[in-house]
């Protein structure tokens, strides 16, 4: 099936981009690694008049640590140097199990980290081909003016379901932005709406360039549980990536992010004043539950049922937090 | 084994050179000059009536060379002689979404998905139905007139007497099963290629199981006759079924190139082959048994409705292999089985592999788990209480002539460790074992008619090859090789000396088709006929040369040979050649039908179910259940095949795993999601089909219990394993967590649900006890 | 539609095609190059089947667009094979039966061929992790993973075949 024409054009610079980006305006659109884009545009989700291929941006796709400045990635490094990197994964293992699990190694090998974190939200009634949205009468996102995931209501509940953001904001990490005012760096946490259409914080203009997590997060004990039917290939149905400090069995830090249950990638504030100065008990696990299942918050945007996903919410978080703290904790 | 050379071996198929290099050639690979695009308009409704079609937009746009709606060709068509209930596209009404309402040949893809959007279509929308229980409820809008109530057939069987039977139970089950539908999935999505030529022959190539069968259709829809239509079937990229009825591009390919009098190619989308379906459908069961104290089954009753979507296609078939084939695997004397095939507004149904039997195999093997723990007898011994046997004939009148499931059973439980594991294993760990079988070919023609279902021809070649022309259609599973392993056997040839020429209406023969599990039987044996044939002619040749008598030659090692002291020997070459001189040409023909007493009763209905022979399997499963997740991991699978004699084992046990994988997949989690008509999953992304990472280990064991009618002893193999994996993981996770699921797939979420439920009654009764 | 000259460097050959940039890759593999090996199986890049090597990476050719990819050498199924000799791998799936309908086949070949030109020697489970974005429909996998151990084994035998990795 082919796809809708476009011009193609490929800047060798930031700059360059910027530029295209500046006289296309609302027609152009950015295209890394394509595993996002590509099958969206073949869905007829987007028509731009002019696409941005950055991969011939170099410059934008390493991945370096210091101990002072902390883990710096390349908007365009990929899913899979990612998750093989031995730095992000000596340092911040939680980003290499999450990268890791994105989609399946193929797409792992296309598919950028800025890309990840800049996926397009997702919904059964959304993702689907152009022939079967004119069945549904279209939805609120593309087309259309019902949510068949909340009908009456005006907002889109598309699901975030990208893997690696969940990961990135229990790091703290930042991102970098150049625009046409230079470049800016943000917060992960403010870089997400919550809003399934207009899901982040990026303008017209605007290119993600870097991911920068901090060096204080380095060393912090961390893993991601991810809900799938398949074990490759699928997107998450609910994450949950949890990154712990612990000193004699008494938590320093703690920070949990979730993912595929909400229009954005949130983190679960109460996690780090439940836990710090604590020891791990089971009646503090539950408490942590109680404030991820407050957070997180499924509807039928996916195949699996919103019920079922906040169980598997509850199971991960119980999970890792007994995988992180109290198994390895104490010694 | 030490009496064949080349039967037997681990040999690679003979077309996978081209397969690994890229150079094999499947339809879409396929270009004509002038090639156009052809695109089909779908209906968005699941039941309209249409009014009216303006396509004069569409026709004017630039690069489009042709429309063609319903009207321009009415005739029609289905698989079945009972269930011509399509047309190339909707005359009157939709009937599902997805269902083929126009169509465009164009000179690209955009101009002809452009143009598809300019064709203004008058709808008025129906009611319409989706439930298989309440559409048999429907008075009005049936969504065909000429099937009331929406039941496009029903059958009532009773044998032996089942009220006699339940009276002597001592145990008596009644459950109901449901089964959603699943869909086939081939990784080659369906592509046509049409061409009408210049003295207005049409020619067609299609990923076709069926080729014949398309041939007649073509036939019927377009008004030629046979001969002025030829079907070639090119390499398939997988059927499983679903490409073993014509479907809608076929025939809408070809109405487009006469229409446009240039060749169309009509590749389908993927979410198209999901619109096209022809899957296992929804099912519900109700199933009851008895059995006495010693494990005997007394009696089985089943109603089973099938969902069959809103066309017939192979539909009365299937419903009739779930009765047929329900008990027959057991000694059962009384038997009884009321079937509905009812039709609601989502793609139709068809044939998919383990056609008709999988679900209610399910149902069965399940419950016979259930009445095991009941009585309490293993699940193993349950089923050797209730064997056959053979050479015998069933309740319902099939003819069993070889029956390799007792060993099969031995084997699996040998293997599995089942001894040691069953009931043994710690919680949350568990076995499970369960039996199916599977038809080697029906008996019984789709077109009943006096033609054989197969024949064959083999040519001498003056180079010493020798050719053979079959109808049969590979479509992955083995055939080709299948044909040239035998006639290379029978004729002492190496298998290189064997070409092959198949699958083209008008150089082959004709053979039905890659369907129910026919092939190895048949053009099996006709193979072995024509190689016999073409040795006696060449026999007689040289003969009259020595001046022996034929019954005196015989070939070993590539040569003819005299069977006295003389030591006189030919090579094969010379001697064909020398038949070549004498004869001109030297073709021998083989034939095959099934033998009267393999074509079952003379009840309404006995013509589905009745095979010359029956392949068996019997499974073991390992599963883990994580009970906070309700995940099921299958950790190991045995399973043992009676293939009646392995051709090629190779073959045979990628053939066996290939079905105890497709089958688990439905076990765990393949499900076609529907809300209402919009199929919710159409797509390789949403439709579960397993990466290796879900997929275990498969240890194969393959039995052979030589079937005295087979091909050097051969029956089926790609078929027969895949319904025991689904009751084997179903009998497992009861044997691990004391759940038991009666609904496919097995979720982690329905599975988490009756562990609750579990935990549940279980609190209640301790709660109890104690007051 | 406009078109555009565009460079793709296949199998050691260059060339030049007049192409609208919204081409994939795959299409332009399979229309303009009639380069058919590589399979459309589905149209959301879930399937593996139109896998190709890009600087001896396995990736989806379905989501690259064709005009994105001029410096790039690129593999397909029809450059596995040395002339008449197959590669150990191609060899593996005719012997140990990897190829049943053989749609899925160059996918997974190419994807194999990438493991071992880093790997030479995975585990069963290094095996299935990496073919994991591969979908076959035919063969439950486990003649494939046969079909890559006997490439494995022959590799290991046969040092001059070992040379011939890499891209």
């Amino acid at each position: 099936m082919s796809m809708p024409s476009f011009a193609l054009v490929r800047p060798r610079a930031v700059d360059e981009a910027l530029e295209h980006l500046a006289r296309h305006g609302a027609e152009a659109m950015l295209v890394a690694g394509g595993t996002d884009v590509v099958p969206n545009l073949r869905a007829g989700l987007f028509s731009p008049r002019v696409v941005v291929d950055l991969k011939g941006l170099g410059d934008l796709s390493g991945i370096t640590f210091d101990r002072e400045r902390g883990l710096e990635i390349g908007a365009l490094a990929t899913l899979t140097a990612v998750a093989e990197s031995q730095l992000v994964r000596q340092h911040y293992p939680v980003l290499a199990q999450a990268a890791g699990t994105v989609a399946s190694p193929v797409l792992r090998n296309m598919g950028t980290l800025g890309g990840n974190l800049c996926l397009e939200t997702r919904c059964r009634w959304y993702n689907q081909s152009y022939f079967w949205r004119q069945s549904c009468g279209f939805c609120l996102k593309k087309d259309g003016t019902v949510c068949h995931v909340a009908p009456g209501g005006k907002r889109c509940w598309a699901v975030w379901s990208g893997d690696t953001a969940g990961a990135l904001l229990a790091l703290d990490a930042e991102i970098e932005i150049a625009g046409p005012a230079g470049r800016r760096r943000l917060s992960l946490t403010d870089f997400y709406k919550n809003d399934g259409v207009d899901r982040i914080h990026l303008g017209r203009g605007e290119i993600l360039t870097r991911i920068l997590v901090p060096a204080t997060m380095a060393g912090y004990r961390g893993t991601y549980h991810k809900l799938r039917i398949r074990n490759s290939i699928d997107y998450p149905l609910a994450g949950v990536a949890l990154v712990v400090k612990v000193e004699d069995g008494v938590c320093r830090d703690a920070r949990l992010g979730l993912v595929a249950v909400n229009p954005a990638p949130v983190l679960v504030r109460e996690v780090e004043s439940l836990l710090v100065g604590q020891r791990f008990t089971p009646e503090l696990t539950e408490a942590v539950v109680q404030a991820v299942v407050r957070t997180g918050k499924p509807l039928t945007t996916s195949m699996s049922t919103p019920e079922y996903r906040r169980e598997m919410l509850r199971v991960f978080s119980r999970r890792a937090l007994r995988e992180l703290w109290r198994e390895n904790g104490s010694h | 084994m030490a009496q064949f050379s080349v039967v037997g071996q681990r040999l690679p198929m003979v077309d996978a050179r081209e397969k690994v290099t890229g150079a094999g050639v499947y339809t879409d690979d396929l270009v004509l000059p002038g090639m156009l695009v052809g695109r089909i308009l779908h209906s968005p409704h699941p039941h309209a009536r249409i009014h009216s079609i303006d396509a004069t937009k569409a026709a004017a746009l630039p690069g489009i060379v042709a429309v063609i709606t319903g009207k321009d060709f009415p005739n029609r068509y289905g698989i079945l002689p009972i269930g011509h209930d399509e047309t190339a596209l909707a005359v009157e009404k939709a009937r599902y979404v997805g269902d083929n309402v126009a169509a465009v040949a164009a000179v690209s893809d955009q101009a002809a998905v452009q143009a598809l959007d300019l064709i203004e279509v008058d709808y008025e929308l129906l009611p319409a139905f989706f439930d298989p229980n309440e559409t048999m409820k429907a008075e009005s809008n049936w969504i065909h007139d000429d099937k009331p109530h929406n039941i496009e057939k029903e059958y009532h069987h009773h044998f032996g007497n089942v009220e006699e039977g339940f009276a002597q139970a001592d145990a008596i089950r009644e459950d109901h099963f449901f089964c959603p539908g699943v869909t086939h999935v081939a990784m080659e999505p369906h592509s046509t290629l049409a061409h009408v030529e210049d003295n207005g022959r049409l020619i067609v190539w299609s990923s076709t199981q069926v080729p014949y069968y398309l041939q007649r259709t073509l036939s019927n829809v377009l008004g030629l006759p046979m001969d002025r239509v030829r079907v070639i079937k090119p390499l398939v990229g997988g059927g499983f079924g679903g490409k073993s009825e014509v479907i809608p591009l076929e025939v809408i390919a070809a109405c487009l190139a006469r229409a446009a009098g240039r060749p169309v190619k009509i590749t389908y989308t993927r979410d198209e082959v999901f619109y096209a379906h022809r899957g296992r459908p929804v099912q519900v069961i109700d199933l009851k048994m008895g059995v006495r104290r010693d494990g005997k089954i007394t009696a089985v009753e089943a109603r089973i409705v099938q969902d069959g979507g809103a066309y017939c296609g192979y539909g009365p078939v299937t419903l009739l292999y779930s009765g047929a084939l329900l008990g027959a695997m057991y000694d059962i004397r009384n038997m009884k089985f009321d079937g509905y095939r009812v039709l609601t507004n989502r793609p139709a149904c068809g044939a998919m592999r383990g056609h008709g039997t999988v679900n209610t195999r399910f149902a069965f093997e399940s419950q016979l788990d259930m009445l095991a723990h009941a009585v309490g007898i293993d699940p193993v011994e349950i089923r050797e209480v209730n064997l056959l046997k053979p050479p015998c004939i069933t309740v319902n009148q099939l003819r069993v002539t070889s029956y390799g499931y007792p060993e099969c059973l031995r084997q699996v439980k040998a293997k599995s460790g089942w001894k040691e594991k069953k009931g043994k294993l710690p919680f949350g760990k568990g076995v499970g074992v369960a039996g199916s079988h599977y038809v080697s070919g029906a008996a019984n023609a789709i077109v009943r008619s006096g033609t054989p279902h197969t024949t064959i021809d083999i040519k001498a070649n003056p180079d010493g090859t020798v050719t053979i022309f079959t109808g049969a259609s590979e479509i992955g599973q083995g055939s080709d090789t299948m044909q040239v392993q035998l006639v290379a056997e029978e004729l002492c040839l190496h298998p290189r000396r064997v070409k092959l020429v198949a699958a083209d209406t008008d150089r082959t023969p004709v053979d039905l088709g890659s369907y129910s599990s026919r092939v190895t039987f048949m053009a099996g044996n006709a193979c072995l006929q024509a190689a016999r044939n073409l040795k006696s002619t060449i026999f007689s040749v040289v003969a009259r040369r020595w001046n022996v008598s034929p019954d005196q030659l015989e070939m070993r090692d590539e040569r003819v040979v005299l069977c006295d002291d003389s030591g006189w020997s030919m090579s094969f070459e010379e001697a064909a050649k020398c038949a070549i001189d004498h004869l001109g040409e030297v073709v021998a023909t083989g034939s095959y039908s099934p033998p009267q007493e393999a074509q079952g009763g003379k009840f309404r209905g006995a013509g589905v179910g009745p095979s010359p022979a029956y392949s068996y399997s019997a499974q073991v499963a390992e599963v883990t259940v994580d009970t906070e997740t309700g995940q099921v991991t299958v950790d190991r699978i045995t399973v043992a095949h009676d293939c009646g004699r392995a051709l090629n084992l190779m073959a045979v046990e990628g053939q066996v795993q290939g079905s105890v994988w497709m089958g688990l997949g439905q076990a765990v989690q393949e499900e076609m999601i529907w809300s209402q008509g919009l199929l919710m999953n159409p797509s390789m992304l949403e439709y579960k089909s397993a990466s290796t990472l879900e997929s275990p280990e498969i240890d194969t064991i393959i039995v052979e219990s030589v079937d005295p009618e087979g091909p050097l002893g051969a029956k089926e193999a790609g078929e027969g394993s895949l319904a025991a994996i689904i009751p084997a993981v179903a009998n497992a996770i009861y044997d691990a967590v004391g759940v038991r699921l009666t609904s496919t797939p097995f979720t982690p979420e329905k599975i988490l649900k009756a562990l609750r439920e579990q935990q549940k009654k279980v609190a209640q009764r301790n709660g109890g006890s104690e007051r | 539609m406009n078109k555009e000259s565009i460079q793709l460097h296949v199998n050691g050959v260059r060339h030049e095609i007049e192409i609208p940039p919204s081409k994939t890759l795959l299409e332009a593999l399979r229309e303009d190059l009639r380069l058919t090996g590589t399979k459309c199986g589905c149209d959301d890049s879930s399937c593996g089947c139109c896998t190709v090597l890009v600087d001896g990476v396995p990736m989806l050719s379905c989501v690259m667009l064709a005009a994105s990819y001029p410096d790039a050498s690129i593999t397909t199924i029809e450059g596995v094979a040395q002339g008449e000799q197959l590669d150990p791998l191609q060899e593996g799936f005719c012997v140990e039966g990897g190829a049943q309908c053989g749609f899925c086949t160059p996918g997974i070949i190419l994807t194999a061929k990438a493991l071992l030109d880093r790997n030479p020697k995975p585990t069963r489970e290094e095996i299935a992790q990496a073919i994991s974005g591969n979908l076959c429909r035919c063969t439950g996998y486990t003649q494939i993973y046969a079909s890559i151990e006997y490439a494995i084994k022959k590799l290991r035998t046969t040092p001059v075949a070992a040379a011939s990795g890499g891209r």
